[in-house]
């Protein structure tokens, strides 16, 4: 059974003057169990209206999701149940402690009474905020403030965990540590879903990954598969000097410049090397980046 | 199977219990100075068989539960709104239908909570006044006053996008209605057309049954003023239950 079954789905939204705009578009998306998967896409793809609909924050307009077989409409208090969520913006209790914000919201999930307070501990140890368990919310830092939210989403022990760019504004060391935790989560079985805008993040820790642009998905499936895709019919070289008269056939992506591969590697690659010589900084024919294949999607890919 | 809803009932009451010299006392001192500006003004008057500062007193006490039971919920649900922390009620496996009950049930405490700290507090300068007149009937308005305006301020915050519109129904639709309810006077002496209008409006019910039930003093029939406490009880239930569901599953 998929965790995620996400079929032909769309979300319409309405402006102030009644204009109708498609934040999702037909999305039709199955995440396998025990995987994690990395949403990604530009600002205003549709990953967070997906992410809501997901949630049972939001209803589709068209289409279903199911999670685990359940419906996420007809039976959002059980989908709700399974699935934890970590929303986008920072929000916290202002009048309660770390500790009663976890022990009232995992009650809402549902923990029993005699077990919150062991698993809050022992959540508070893993997230390196034990030491603050007894301070206001409000006054935590913002890195602090990102952790309590992991914290919520995962006391009650959800089957999927869904982190809506649950890095963004934190600094290097917290980053690794909320990665470890997601590595952690998913060695012990939780399937994980979440958006980012690091692509180097989504490299570092996802099987497979879904880009959106526009509301639509325009890539979905295992990482090395897309990267493999992408890469075996092409060269990708950068340059010292960026005015250089380009070789025919070259085309910009990002930083870096392609060079479709016309006869054999070996042959296209010297060609280049003599045209540019000296200006070449690097050149490569291995998997393409991320960084690559989200751009030449976003730019070409879907805009045309 | 009820656990969730409990929680978050037990959430809301820790709430106010973090803020208790706000929630709570705040209301028991502003009875306090009504009490002794009208015991000084109307000291030896009657109404009726009543003294008129137990009549004021009683009234004063209604008010007390409806004025807490509604700024519990509406005031949280629009602070929850603000800061964005909506969204853990939007999250949590919770039917909006019971988040709706947990909130009117917290709202409902806090009225009964802050009723027996001012009973305890000030009865002892109302001569005369004993254990309630109709023991049973004090329950009931009790728990239909503090639930009925518990589901109202549920519904008023989550209708109301910001504080500005919080405020603005509470000094421009709840203050009217409590002041013109009858706790200072009794309805029946206002001209006409007021005192006929005054029979609309649903606090003034929930002023004469808790009075009736305290003291045994009404200005009309407690049953009608106790059927009239359940049919506005039913429209505020109804209310809440659409602006729960509206505001939790969003469109």
């Amino acid at each position: 059974m998929f965790p995620l079954r996400i079929n032909n789905v769309s979300k319409i939204f309405k402006n102030s003057k009644g204009q109708e705009f498609k934040a999702v578009d037909g999305i039709s998306l199955n995440i396998e169990p025990g995987k994690i998967y990395g949403l990604l896409g530009p600002n205003g793809a549709g990953k967070s209206t997906l992410i809501n609909m997901i949630s049972g924050l939001l209803l589709p307009n068209q289409g279903g999701i199911e999670l685990f077989g359940l419906d996420v409409v007809k039976d959002s208090n059980k989908t709700k149940q399974l699935i934890g969520v970590v929303p986008q913006e920072i929000v916290v209790e202002m009048a309660f402690t770390v500790e009663e914000v976890l022990y009232y919201f995992s009650g809402m999930y549902g923990v029993p009474r005699h077990e919150r307070k062991a698993r809050i501990k022992a959540v508070l140890e893993d997230l390196d905020l034990a030491d603050k368990m007894h301070e206001r919310a409000r006054n935590l830092s913002g890195g602090m403030k990102r952790r309590l939210m992991v914290a919520k989403a995962i006391l009650h022990r959800p089957k999927l965990l869904i982190l809506d760019e649950p890095t963004a504004g934190v600094d290097v060391s917290l980053r690794q540590r909320i990665w470890a935790l997601i590595r952690r989560l998913n060695a012990e079985g939780t399937t994980i879903l979440f958006t980012t805008h690091y692509l180097e993040e989504a490299e570092q820790l996802c099987e497979y990954i879904a880009l959106v642009d526009h509301g639509h998905l325009i890539k979905s499936g295992k990482l090395k598969d897309i990267q493999q895709e992408f890469s075996k019919n092409s060269i990708h070289f950068e340059l010292f000097d960026r005015t250089a008269a380009p070789l025919t056939g070259v085309s910009e992506v990002g930083v870096e410049y392609e060079y479709p591969i016309t006869s054999d590697l070996a042959t296209d690659m010297a060609k280049l090397t003599s045209h540019y010589n000296h200006n070449l900084k690097s050149i490569r024919s291995e998997a393409a980046s991320l960084e690559h294949i989200f751009l030449k999607l976003t730019n070409s890919g879907l805009s045309s | 199977m009820y656990s969730n809803m409990w929680a978050l009932y037990a959430r809301e009451v820790k709430r106010f219990q973090k803020i208790w010299i706000d929630t709570v006392f705040n209301p028991i001192v502003t009875v306090g100075l009504y009490l002794g500006v009208f015991g000084v003004v109307t000291s030896g008057q009657q109404i009726g068989d009543l003294p008129y500062l137990t009549f004021v007193y009683t009234g004063l006490l209604a008010m007390l539960i409806i004025n807490n039971s509604f700024s519990n919920p509406s005031f949280a649900l629009v602070i929850a709104k603000n800061l964005g922390n909506i969204v853990d009620l939007q999250l949590a496996p919770i039917a909006p239908w019971r988040i709706g009950v947990a909130y009117a049930m917290a709202a409902f405490t806090r009225g009964v909570i802050t009723l027996c700290i001012a009973l305890l507090a000030t009865v002892w300068f109302i001569p005369g006044l004993g254990l309630p007149e109709h023991p049973l009937y004090f329950i009931f308005a009790l728990f239909l006053t503090g639930i009925e305006f518990g589901m109202l301020g549920v519904a008023f915050g989550f209708w109301a996008k910001n504080f500005e519109a919080l405020t603005f129904m509470s000094t421009f639709v709840m203050q009217p209605m409590i002041f013109l309810a009858g706790v200072f006077y009794p309805v029946a002496n206002l001209p006409s057309p007021w005192s006929t209008i005054s029979l609309f409006n649903p606090v003034h019910h929930n002023i004469n049954f808790f009075r009736y039930a305290f003291t045994g003093y009404s200005d009309i029939s407690p049953i009608i003023s106790l059927l009239v406490i359940l049919g506005f009880s039913f429209v505020f239930f109804v209310a809440m239950q659409i602006l729960t569901k509206k505001n939790i599953v969003l469109k």
